[in-house]
This record gives C-alpha cells, sequence and structure tokens, in this order.
C-alpha cells in the first residue's frame, strides 16, 4: 500500500454532490435549530479517554479512536457529541439559568470494523435541552425531530418513540437475576422471538410473561399503545407515552409518530423517552436520541436533559442532489476584469466563471474541453457570445 | 407502499432448504431452481426478489439495508456478529459447534496454554472467555481437522454435523459450544418501514414450523 496516496479505512474524500448534499442538510438543520431558540456550541476534536469513560457512555472502547498526546495520556477524537455538551453544561454553563437549548453541527469518529462499509467520520447535527423535564421539553423535542426531518426535505419518515422505563416496569414483575435480565434485553433488542421464548419457558408463572412475549412485537402505529396496555396494565411510562401523542396529534405530528416498546437500547443511558427517526431508503436510524437525566450529574451539577443527533449523511444519501452545470465561460480583457465578475455574479452559482486564458483560442478549446456551449467575449470595444 | 421485499439466501444447502420452505409456504421458487445468468431472482407470485449470497455476506447485505431479509446460519451470526433482527429459528440446517480433541488426550489436566484451531476465532475467544481460560487461537481456512494431526493445534472448535470426519480423523467432541440452526433476520429499519409485508412473510414460514 502506498501511504502517501492512499487515505486511511474508513475515512473517505467528498466531492461535488457529495459535499452539497451534506451542506444541504446541514443549512436546513441548523436554520431550524437557531429558529427554534438553540445556541450553537463546538466541542474539541480530540479530548481525554477518561471523560467519556466516567460518562458512561455506552460506547464500547474499541470503537473510539485513541490518539496518545505528548505526554502519554489517552485521548480519543469525539466519539459522540452529547457527553462534551453535558460536560460543557455542568462546568463552563454552570451558572447560566437552566434550561439552556444546545445544538452542534460537528462529525463524530468512531472506529469501525474493517471492511465493513462504515465510515470512521459520522457527520452529525444535534440539539441538547439542558435542564428542562417533564412532558412540554419532551414534546418540543420530538415535535423538533419530525420538523428536522422535514426540514431536510425527507418525505416518508417517521419518529419512533420508546421508553425506558417501560421495560423497566415490566420486568421488574419478572424478578429475575441480573444476569438473565440483561439477556433478555439483549434477546428484547434483537427482536429475537425464538429464543426469547425459550427464556422465558421457566417463568411462565409470572403475570408479566405475556407482556414480554410480545414485547418485540410491540411497534407500529398508535394501536401498539391499546396493545401493551391489555398486556401490562397499568404503566406510568404507557401513560407517559399516550399524553405525549395526544399532544403530537392535536398539533399535526401524529402522522409521523409511531411507537417501538421494544427499544430497550442503552437502557443504563437513557431515563425516559427514547426516539429513532426512519426514513425510506435508508438501511439504519436517521436520526436517534432521548432523555438522558443522570449524564449531566456525572459531571457535578444535576440537570436533566434531552437531545437528538440526524446521521447528516445518512438523510443525504436520501435526496437528490444536483451539481449546477457549467454552462457560459467569461474571456475577458483585464481592463474589464469589473464587468466579467459582475457577469458571473449575476447568473446562478456555478454556471458560469472565468477563464485564465491569455488567448481567445484557448479559452476557446477550454470550453470545448469542460463542454460548455457559450463563450462570452468581454472587451473594451464592448461585449459578444461566440458559440462554441 | 408497492415496493418488494428483497431476501438473501445462504447458498448450498441452507438455499435448498430454505426453498423448499417457501414452496411450501406457496410460493413459486422457479427463478431461483432455474437461475440462468440472473443475480437477482423475482418470485413471479410473492412480492420477494431472492439473491444467493456466502453466509457471512448475507449479514452484511441486510445490515447495510440493500436486503431486507436474509436465511443464515447461527454459526456465522455468532462468529459475525451485527445489528439486525433475528426474528425466526427455521429449525433446519441444524449442527452443533463442538470442542474436540484427539482421542486419549487430556485436555483440561495441564497448565501449559492451549492452542485451539477453528475457522471460528470469534465463537472459539467467547466459548474460553467464558471458561476463564486462556487459549491461545489460530485461525484455519479449511479443513480444521487435519491441525491436532499435524501438531499445529492441541483441539478444534468447528461445526458438527454426523461427526464421522471427527471419527476418521480420530478425534473425540468433548464439549458442546452452541448448538445452530437457520435464521431468518431482517434489516432493523425495514422492519419499521415495511412492517405488514414482513410480518406476512414471517407469519407464512412461521406457519410451517
Amino acid at each position: 500500500m502506498k501511504y502517501n496516496i492512499s487515505i486511511p479505512e474508513g475515512t473517505r474524500d467528498r466531492l461535488y454532490a457529495e459535499c452539497r448534499e451534506r451542506r444541504q442538510v446541514q443549512g436546513a438543520l441548523t436554520a431550524l435549530f437557531r429558529r427554534r431558540g438553540y445556541a450553537e456550541v463546538s466541542t474539541p476534536e480530540v479530548e481525554f479517554y477518561d471523560m467519556f469513560l466516567q460518562s458512561g457512555s455506552p460506547l464500547p472502547q474499541e470503537s473510539m479512536l485513541k490518539v496518545i498526546d505528548r505526554s502519554g495520556k489517552i485521548m480519543v477524537m469525539r466519539p459522540d457529541s452529547t457527553t462534551p455538551i453535558a460536560r460543557v453544561a455542568a462546568t463552563r454553563l454552570k451558572s447560566v439559568p437552566l434550561p439552556q437549548r444546545l445544538y452542534y453541527d460537528q462529525s463524530v469518529f468512531r472506529s469501525g470494523l474493517a471492511h465493513a462499509g462504515g465510515s470512521s467520520e459520522v457527520a452529525q447535527c444535534g440539539v441538547e435541552m439542558i435542564g428542562a423535564m417533564g412532558a412540554k421539553a419532551d414534546l418540543e423535542m420530538v415535535a423538533l425531530a419530525v420538523d428536522a426531518l422535514a426540514a431536510c426535505g425527507l418525505e416518508n419518515f417517521h419518529i419512533e418513540l420508546g421508553h425506558a422505563g417501560f421495560f423497566r416496569e415490566v420486568a421488574a414483575g419478572m424478578a429475575m437475576p441480573p444476569q438473565e435480565l440483561e439477556r433478555l434485553r439483549t434477546l428484547v433488542e434483537g427482536k429475537n422471538y425464538a429464543a426469547l421464548n425459550d427464556l422465558l419457558q421457566d417463568y411462565q408463572d409470572r403475570p408479566a410473561c405475556a407482556a414480554l412475549r410480545r414485547l418485540p412485537y410491540l411497534f407500529g402505529g398508535v394501536e401498539t399503545l391499546a396493545e401493551a396496555r391489555r398486556l401490562a396494565g397499568e404503566s406510568p411510562a404507557l401513560d407517559y407515552l399516550e399524553g405525549l401523542y395526544r399532544a403530537l396529534d392535536g398539533a399535526g405530528y401524529g402522522r409521523y409518530v409511531r411507537f417501538d416498546l421494544g427499544l430497550v437500547h442503552q437502557i443504563d443511558y437513557y431515563t425516559g423517552v427514547i426516539f429513532r427517526g426512519y426514513a425510506e431508503g435508508a438501511g439504519a436510524p436517521v436520526l436517534s436520541g432521548g432523555r438522558y437525566d443522570s449524564l449531566v450529574e456525572r459531571f457535578g451539577r444535576k440537570a436533566e436533559a434531552t437531545g437528538f443527533a440526524v446521521d447528516v449523511d445518512g438523510v443525504g444519501a436520501c435526496l437528490t442532489v444536483t451539481v449546477p452545470k457549467l454552462e457560459t465561460v467569461v474571456h475577458y480583457d483585464t481592463r474589464c476584469l469589473a464587468q466579467a465578475l459582475a457577469a458571473v455574479d449575476a447568473r446562478p452559482a456555478g454556471t458560469c466563471e472565468l477563464s485564465p486564458c491569455r488567448t481567445l483560442e484557448s479559452t476557446l478549446n477550454l470550453a470545448r474541453e469542460k463542454g460548455v456551449s457559450s463563450v462570452l467575449v468581454l472587451e473594451e470595444s464592448g461585449e459578444r457570445w461566440i458559440e462554441v | 407502499m408497492s415496493s418488494r421485499l428483497r431476501i438473501a439466501l445462504t447458498k448450498g444447502r441452507l438455499q435448498d432448504k430454505s426453498v423448499e420452505l417457501f414452496e411450501r409456504a406457496g410460493l413459486d421458487c422457479s427463478p431461483i431452481r432455474n437461475p440462468g445468468r440472473r443475480l437477482i431472482h423475482a418470485l413471479p407470485n410473492y412480492p420477494l426478489d431472492a439473491v444467493l449470497a456466502k453466509g457471512p455476506d448475507v449479514i452484511t447485505y441486510v445490515e447495510h439495508g440493500v436486503c431486507d431479509l436474509g436465511v443464515v446460519g447461527k454459526d456465522t451470526i455468532l462468529e459475525k456478529g451485527g445489528s439486525f433482527y433475528e426474528v425466526l429459528d427455521l429449525g433446519f440446517g441444524k449442527c452443533r459447534f463442538a470442542l474436540a480433541v484427539p482421542r486419549g488426550s487430556d485436555f483440561y489436566g495441564t497448565y501449559k496454554t492451549r492452542r485451539i484451531a477453528s475457522k471460528y476465532p470469534a465463537v472459539t475467544r467467547a466459548f474460553f472467555e467464558k471458561k476463564g481460560m486462556d487459549v491461545e487461537i489460530i485461525k484455519i481456512e479449511g479443513s480444521v481437522e487435519l491441525a491436532p494431526l499435524v501438531g499445529l493445534a492441541d483441539g478444534i472448535v468447528d461445526v458438527v454435523e454426523t461427526g464421522a470426519t471427527l471419527k476418521a480423523n480420530d478425534l473425540i467432541p468433548i464439549e458442546d459450544v452452541a448448538t445452530i440452526s437457520a435464521r431468518l433476520i431482517v434489516n432493523t429499519a425495514s422492519m419499521k418501514l415495511y412492517k405488514e409485508q414482513i410480518f406476512d412473510f414471517i407469519q407464512k414460514c412461521e406457519g410451517l414450523l
């Protein structure tokens, strides 16, 4: 391998349309976030490994890209943005009144498996609302998630809601040893119906068993909540989700909202509502987030929080972005520079450029090479058009 | 949604068994049986397109969402891992992972670090990690049984179907690592986007198991 001209596995050069789609998504998202009162923050690309370790981050250590600094300390390339923002909220923003609405537009870095087709740099745009709890904060966040994907130009998408508390409520009725419980959670997360049934064989007599058995099937429209209620009975988590849905539906968001009560990923990290965004054309969620009320406190300040991140390139890949086509080349006399620049500025971006050539003949050749049909000639005697 | 689902089948024995199952469910699988030069086989009487791939590639296709569904052996899932829904134990392709050692050898009766040859290093590592044993794992691509015979390894971890190959080479399976069968897996986003279609297919298969 020639290290002097190739790039590392998992990285890529982005050209033309790939950059445009990224900018288009970032532009749409950040404009919306600002409009809703979120202020931008940006955190270092490299931070101490200990910070992420202390945060109880659900990311495994092998997925963090590490750097050793001059004094031998272990640093990581920012593996997620929520943790550093929680650190900022608990330290630099210690004395500002809460809630704080923050947004970020920065990449995170993950060390993926070799040759798995994943990218180690993931562009994310996201928001965090620090210091607000309760239904109103969650409503604002879910509505923002819907509006965010719509603002990007996606049409067929939905936001799926789950609740970390629901699994805890149901599992509490099982009186299972912790190891068994973790296995149960993994099987629900993987919708591994067969193995889940086997595991539950020994717990047939527990009342929560029926609900757990159905848990991986409990996803879909709002009717999911009714089915869950039949199985699980009284449940504060279900009441909460129902309340959220009623308010969202009343505001016209109902058709974008679905539920997955089997959403039990990273359940030690999330403390309440969890959400994911799915878009037609993307093989993985394009948005993910939820409520994490205990993270900021790990950095020394008690503050509930909720937020989400959008996978910018995941969304971009679902959009059709067109790159403008070069139509006009301007050949100008240096004494006509002002007019030449005015001609470029007057046309749509990317459709017109100046020719750096000295002779008209070279400019015509350049135009032919670039597939441009017309050349605008600007001389002191006046302007004329040449069709190539 | 008028789109068709796409399924990746593991080539070989699992493919034949999958086709048998789908045909019993009433799906016309003639395009898979007579593939010609085509690589994507559209079933005429059900909105499903099939592609054939090696086991680990089935997982890759499903994880990336270019295939919504896949049929793959549990052995491949255990070795490769990944993020997808494992919704059905299809019941065929049954076999087991076992630890086998040369006849007459005392595998556990020594303090020396044992050396294991396997096509499945991740499964092997997880198995011995659970026992709290440090072992040296050597990845072998072909006939793993050869490794202990020529003195490269003290034992092997491999898929055992009938045990005939082990027997012929004087190897004794001393411990089961896991039982294995074919699984139906689903891409996580497809499951959410095409729930009705996917459940229709799952139920068609499930009813016959």
